[in-house]
């Protein structure tokens, strides 16, 4: 009976585990919505969270899934606008039914937040860094570190190491440069510099003549530029009114467009990077391979960095509501990323949530040398 | 910033700035004077000019002459088909106003959806290098790029005239814009007229994004933006006065840029809107100063001299 028994056992295992395997991929997924631009100028980098978001969700499905069950994203366009934005999320939850939902661009965090907060959906910020994000309510939290993060180290930076007296601060028009900017402007003040000029630009514009001449006539030591898509031009105008003055700006800049539209002309500029490298870390150079499939170099390697563990963070908190037999609702994801407070993720390593809705990271600056990103220094 | 070095380096940019803003108005206000058409379809001409000189030049790899060559044949050729597919179709059934400008509009977008669809909306520069060099004269920045802008603008704008005042074909299109039916009696073709009108219009949209796209980025719904400063300066400039919109192109530019000065520079787009708003109100047909410079009734000389010739 029991070699009889155990026949059928060792016949069976296979099949059991086809069938399991099979069952779980039939399971009911985890859902989680993206809100990305993949249309519109910011659609550069937007495709390339995307992507990304797909190689972890695949990466996670791959291994198991999250308990059993396959992960799941649905995606849909903003164009990073803050009206496209406030549809698509209206859609991802009462259409398709999500409780999480992962945003970037400041403008687009901003719109969705109050729709966040009455629908008890969570939201989480991956890639924007409006220091306004941090108060945006109960149901919006980041893992991506907002501008007082790297602005602050940059600014400090700018003043203590590199001894820059007089700043001058250009700033795009929107909800990302004027957060971005003051943080700017109020560390480098309180550091004992002097910012002599601190100039908006219209997000349309094309000719920065002005704003540049108005920076030129304060005679700064350094530009700081906090822009996203048009800071080649801006840094292009300012070097052909010859502007010769050091230049930084934030992570934005941190792109290889950038050095093939201006050439020599981006030398000496310093940008920040909130991730670590494949140096140092062996996760990115994973990721990197995967995008060598793709065939191009990505845009913003650190976001797609954050892009990556972002999918790791919501996986983990359908694990943690599965595993606590709770139903998968906003408030639960909430209370789940509240509990389990630290992540240990594999692309940009420790994430710690505090009831601040902030987080820290280490700053990385690069400064631009024979054509490329370089490190300059490390910020912890 | 009443440095008068500042004032001139503001003066020269703003001049090649304008530049392009002055062929895209050249273009508009000519085709508004001849065909009487309000063509926003020149919006889309603008993107199959820019997209045919990008990929040209950056994924064919083609040569540069080879690139303005492919674009100005494109970009015409969508104008003569356009032209005679459409606008004539729509002109022989006696349509309205208003659904010639729906079609030039919906043209437009179906062009920027099109383009979306090859090339993605990523902003996209002619050069991979959006840089130029530069010669400091008295103080003052001057770019290759600002020369060429200048350059090619006056060029252009010398060219036209040139064709308008000494030429046949350009007293026929002065004709044909005066009185359409009395051309005709005189044998004028029109519709030759409005092909001909079309096609110096593309070469101009070519030169414009051209320029433009050397210096900016540019994605499939830029040229909507671009269109409507031209629309501006040919309303303020007086309908059918080809040359005063473009001085007014000129003008609108120097406004924003000199606006500056006393102005924060986020506020230099809606500046352009408010002179627009108060043109409209103040001076419904164009600026009063321009007004006595009516075109003189050339029809009838050029008319007869078809007639006679």
């Amino acid at each position: 009976m029991t070699e009889k028994l155990s026949r059928r056992l060792v016949l069976s295992v296979p099949a059991a585990l086809w069938a399991g395997g099979a069952f779980a991929q039939q399971k009911e997924p985890f859902r989680f919505g993206a809100l990305m631009p993949t249309t519109g100028p910011e659609a550069g980098y937007g495709l390339d969270f995307v992507k990304t978001y797909e190689m972890a969700v695949k990466d996670i499905n791959d291994n198991g899934g999250v308990a059993g069950r396959p992960l799941e994203m649905i995606v849909l366009d903003t164009q990073a606008k803050p009206e496209l934005a406030i549809n698509a999320a209206n859609k991802l939850i009462e259409v398709n039914k999500v409780s999480v939902i992962i945003t970037a661009w400041s403008s687009v965090v901003k719109a969705v937040a109050p729709i966040a907060n009455r629908t008890a959906t969570l939201e989480l910020n991956m890639g924007a860094n409006s220091p306004d994000i941090a108060n945006l309510g109960e149901y919006v939290y980041t893992v991506f570190p907002l501008a007082e993060v790297d602005v602050t180290a940059l600014a400090k930076y700018t003043r203590e190491k590199l001894g820059k007296t007089k700043a001058a601060v250009l700033y795009i028009n929107n909800d990302t440069g004027i957060g971005g900017a003051k943080i700017y402007r109020d560390v480098f003040t309180s550091a004992g510099g002097q910012v002599v000029a601190f100039e908006a630009y219209d997000p349309k514009a094309t000719d920065f003549t002005g704003v540049l001449l108005k920076a030129r006539v304060g005679n700064p030591d350094v530009v700081h530029i906090h822009g996203l898509s048009e800071l080649p031009q801006v840094i292009a105008q300012m070097r052909q009114l010859g502007m010769l003055q050091q230049v930084t700006s934030y992570s934005s800049g941190y792109n290889p467009k950038l050095l093939a539209q201006l050439g020599p002309a981006a030398e000496g500029l310093i940008v920040t990077s909130l991730a670590p490298t494949a140096t140092t870390n062996p996760n990115v150079a994973k990721l990197l391979d995967l995008w060598k499939q793709v065939g191009r170099a990505p845009n913003g390697l650190p976001y797609l960095q954050y892009a990556w563990d972002s999918t790791v963070v919501v996986a983990d908190l359908f694990a943690w509501v599965d595993k606590n037999k709770l139903p998968v609702t906003g408030e639960n994801l909430r209370k789940a990323l509240l509990e389990i407070r630290t992540f240990d993720l594999p692309m940009t390593g420790k994430l710690v949530v505090t009831d601040d809705h902030r987080i820290k990271k280490p700053v990385y600056l690069y400064v631009v040398k024979n054509g490329q990103f370089t490190p300059l220094d490390t910020i912890a | 910033m009443t440095d008068p070095v500042i004032l001139l380096q503001i003066l020269w940019t703003g001049i090649a700035m304008s530049s392009y803003f002055v062929l895209f108005t050249v273009a508009f206000a000519l085709t508004l004077k001849v065909e009487k058409l309000w063509n926003f379809a020149q919006a889309g001409l603008m993107g199959i000019a820019f997209y045919t000189m990008f990929w040209s030049l950056n994924a064919a790899n083609w040569p540069v002459w080879a690139g303005i060559s492919a674009s100005v044949i494109l970009t015409a050729g969508v104008t003569i088909g356009v032209e005679i597919w459409a606008i004539d179709v729509l002109r022989r059934r006696h349509s309205s106003g208003l659904i010639f400008f729906i079609f030039t509009l919906i043209f437009s977008q179906f062009v920027a959806f099109l383009l979306t669809l090859l090339f993605g909306t990523e902003p996209e520069t002619i050069f991979p290098s959006v840089m130029s060099p530069v010669r400091i004269v008295g103080g003052i920045a001057i770019s290759d790029w600002d020369l060429q802008a200048v350059g090619l603008t006056l060029g252009m704008l010398i060219a036209l005239y040139l064709l308008i005042r000494f030429t046949r074909d350009g007293q026929f299109m002065l004709a044909v814009a005066d009185n359409e039916k009395l051309a005709g009696i005189y044998g004028i073709s029109a519709r030759r007229v409005y092909i001909l009108s079309g096609v110096i219009s593309a070469v101009l949209i070519v030169a414009g994004i051209w320029l433009y796209g050397t210096r900016a980025g540019v994605t499939p719904d830029v040229p909507v933006g671009l269109i409507l400063t031209a629309v501006i300066a040919t309303l303020i400039g007086g309908l059918g006065r080809v040359f005063s919109a473009a001085i007014v192109a000129v003008g609108l530019a120097l406004l924003q840029s000199f606006s500056i000065l006393f102005i924060s520079s986020k506020w230099q787009a809606l500046l352009l809107y408010g002179v627009l708003f108060c043109a409209l109100l103040l001076f419904p047909r164009g600026i009063p100063a321009w007004r006595w410079r009516r075109v003189r009734p050339v029809a009838k000389s050029a008319a007869t001299a078809q007639a006679g010739g």
